[in-house]
């Protein structure tokens, strides 16, 4: 093979990794928000990615122009997420870890038939945000989508950060993360900082879904497969640091990516898996992860 | 009241003994026979979250995992049965070792996430490795079970195979929860600090615990495999796992028996239409198309409401009884 051709090849790969990487990226914040706020991890979360570009997809057929149905499927989510703190998580008044799990896999089990109820069992596909042909980059081809899922992910992570940074609200939300009991002596209210974190990783989650739903169709049962995926991208980067869970997001698009270029696509699905056991047994605290467990 | 309880485990072992001699009807013998499958499968499960305090998302993979596993080795290998079907639990805890080494060093619930991933993995696997599983269309022409001689092929046989067996593993698991494995587990449970400090492993405890449960989970698939005589990888699905995984909760807790009544009224409600006979073919649809609802909704009330499930239910009215 001709090296240009090689270049072009490997090229190829890397953007089809950084496309599915940065939404991987997305549900990674997620858990790495709620992670921060409750110390445990939430099952729900990639269930919340199927709900975006479901609720994406039939806002559109109901006519609502593009740019509304994302923005109203975004804020839809959230408000779900926000709702299932309230209803399941919050009355779980110690805390315990378990439990919070056991109850966002129950969750996950009841949104996912919810939606299996409303929407059928079809898979279905978003318009793209802008028509068009693909571009050309050294011979290898860009979907215009693709820059979208770029741009927005990109847009989502400086947002989050200037939110996290320079509000009251994002510094309150860190001291939650921090120490909770602490928080709560300096005047935070730090239920209500759990359930903005349920909200706030739902409407990442959604957005993640609602990107990427016109390149790769989406259905009701593709949200425990990206749950493990955007788990795997967070702990790959280190649980807890939302920095880490972008870099373990992109990493983890890229490790696919190749892999199916350069080994066999079947064995695609089984790198989130080999990541995440990996990491576990070689380094818990991530990649970008210091000594111990940080959070934030 | 105490007379009763203590009999009452053998009263039971009795009747389920008893069971082909109770009915003849072939079709019910096969559903008592996957309650029995099941009933396997939620020992080592109970045994997992009820003492030890993890949760699996992927035991269903490790049925299936058995269920190819005993397949391939009687009809490819042509080996006896027996050796299929320990080679089928031996698969099983090589793959729950994988998952457990790693996801159970440490604290946090991270093998959750492990065997979820690994469900999900296993049931693509299935489909994708044709040449070994068959595929979609699935794996057929497996052998009854047999030893020595003898081939269990009748109902009522294969009825008591499956409940010897189950028999077996609630001995085995009655003797774990008694003995020092069992206090440790239950020390694990209430508080893993406290049981590190009292020099409980707690990590080889969770690990055993794992291995011991896909074992089981691998047996019941390499007996369901030869039961059935057909595999189909639309079984072993992740919804299946959250399917036992809710037969755990609902049973909850530190007890055997609770999740064991618990699998068998959800394994008797899979099979409805055919148990109740008056009962017409949609109502028995709609119960069945809202089943994953059901499970999911009662995961998250036990949680919120119940949290030692209706072993923990059955203690309190006992004690409300007692003098």
């Amino acid at each position: 093979m001709q090296c240009g051709t090689m270049v072009a090849e490997l090229l190829q790969f890397i953007i089809a990794g950084l496309k599915s990487g940065a939404v991987y990226a997305l549900v990674a914040l997620g858990f790495t928000i709620v992670f921060g706020a409750t110390g445990a991890i939430n099952f729900a979360q990639g269930e919340f990615y199927m709900l975006g570009g479901m609720t994406g997809v039939l806002l559109t057929t109901w006519g609502v122009p593009l740019p509304l149905a994302v923005v109203g499927a975004v804020m839809l989510t959230a408000v779900i997420g926000a709702a299932f703190e309230l209803v399941a998580v919050r009355p779980i008044a110690s805390g315990d870890p378990l439990r919070i799990i056991m109850v966002t896999i129950g969750g996950s089990v009841v949104l996912r038939q919810a939606a299996l109820h409303l929407f059928g069992p079809d898979e279905r596909a978003l318009r793209p945000f802008t028509a068009g042909p693909s571009l050309r980059l050294l011979g290898a081809a860009v979907e215009r989508q693709t820059l979208w899922v770029w741009a927005i992910t990109a847009m989502a992570v400086v947002v989050l950060a200037v939110v996290y940074r320079q509000t009251m609200f994002g510094k309150a939300m860190r001291a939650t993360s921090i120490r909770r009991d602490a928080a709560r002596l300096v005047g935070i209210d730090a239920s209500a900082m759990v359930t903005a974190s349920f909200g706030l990783a739902a409407a990442l989650g959604a957005l993640g879904g609602l990107v990427v739903a016109p390149l790769t169709q989406t259905a009701f049962y593709v949200g425990s497969g990206m749950g493990v995926k955007g788990f795997a991208a967070a702990i790959l980067g280190g649980l807890g640091n939302p920095v880490a869970a972008v870099g373990g997001g992109l990493i983890l698009g890229l490790l696919e990516s190749l892999t199916a270029g350069y080994l066999d696509p079947l064995y695609k699905d089984a790198v989130a898996l080999v990541v995440l056991l990996g990491v576990l047994f070689l380094r818990p605290q991530g990649l970008l992860g210091g000594r111990g467990t940080e959070k934030v | 009241m105490r007379t009763v309880r203590a009999l009452a485990p053998y009263l039971v072992a009795i009747v389920v003994a008893a069971g082909p001699f109770l009915t003849d009807d072939r079709f019910l013998l096969k559903v008592l026979t996957f309650v029995g499958l099941n009933a396997l499968v939620i020992v080592g499960l109970a045994l997992l979250f009820g003492f030890a305090g993890q949760v699996s998302l992927g035991h269903a993979a490790f049925v299936g995992l058995g269920a190819y596993a005993s397949a391939v080795c009687s009809v490819r290998f042509g080996w006896p049965w027996i050796v299929g079907f320990i080679a089928a639990g031996s698969l099983a805890a090589l793959g729950g070792l994988i998952l457990a080494l790693p996801s159970l060093r440490l604290k946090g619930h991270y093998l959750a996430m492990a065997t979820l991933g690994f469900g999900e993995l296993a049931s693509l696997a299935f489909v994708e490795a044709e040449p070994v599983t068959g595929g979609v269309d699935g794996f057929s022409g497996i052998p009854f079970p047999s030893i020595g001689g003898f081939e269990f092929r009748e109902p009522a046989a294969l009825y008591w195979l499956v409940w010897a067996i189950v028999g077996i593993a609630v001995l085995l698991a009655t003797n774990l929860t008694a003995l020092r494995p069992g206090r440790a587990m239950r020390a694990l449970h209430g508080s893993e600090l406290g049981a590190l400090a009292s020099g409980v492993d707690t990590t080889g405890i969770k690990v055993r615990v794992f291995v011991l449960s896909a074992t089981l989970a691998g047996l019941a698939g390499a007996l369901y495999a030869s039961v059935v005589g057909f595999v189909s990888p639309s079984v072993f699905t992740v919804g299946s796992s959250v399917t036992f995984l809710a037969m755990a909760v609902i049973g909850g807790t530190g007890s055997l028996a609770g999740p064991l009544v618990a699998a068998t009224a959800l394994t008797l409600v899979q099979y409805l239409d055919a148990l109740i006979p008056g009962i017409s073919r949609d109502t028995a649809r709609i119960v069945q198309s809202f089943q994953e609802d059901v499970y999911g909704m009662s995961i998250v009330l036990v949680v919120l409401l119940a949290p030692r499930g209706v072993s923990g239910l059955l203690k309190r009215l006992g004690s409300v009884g007692r003098p």
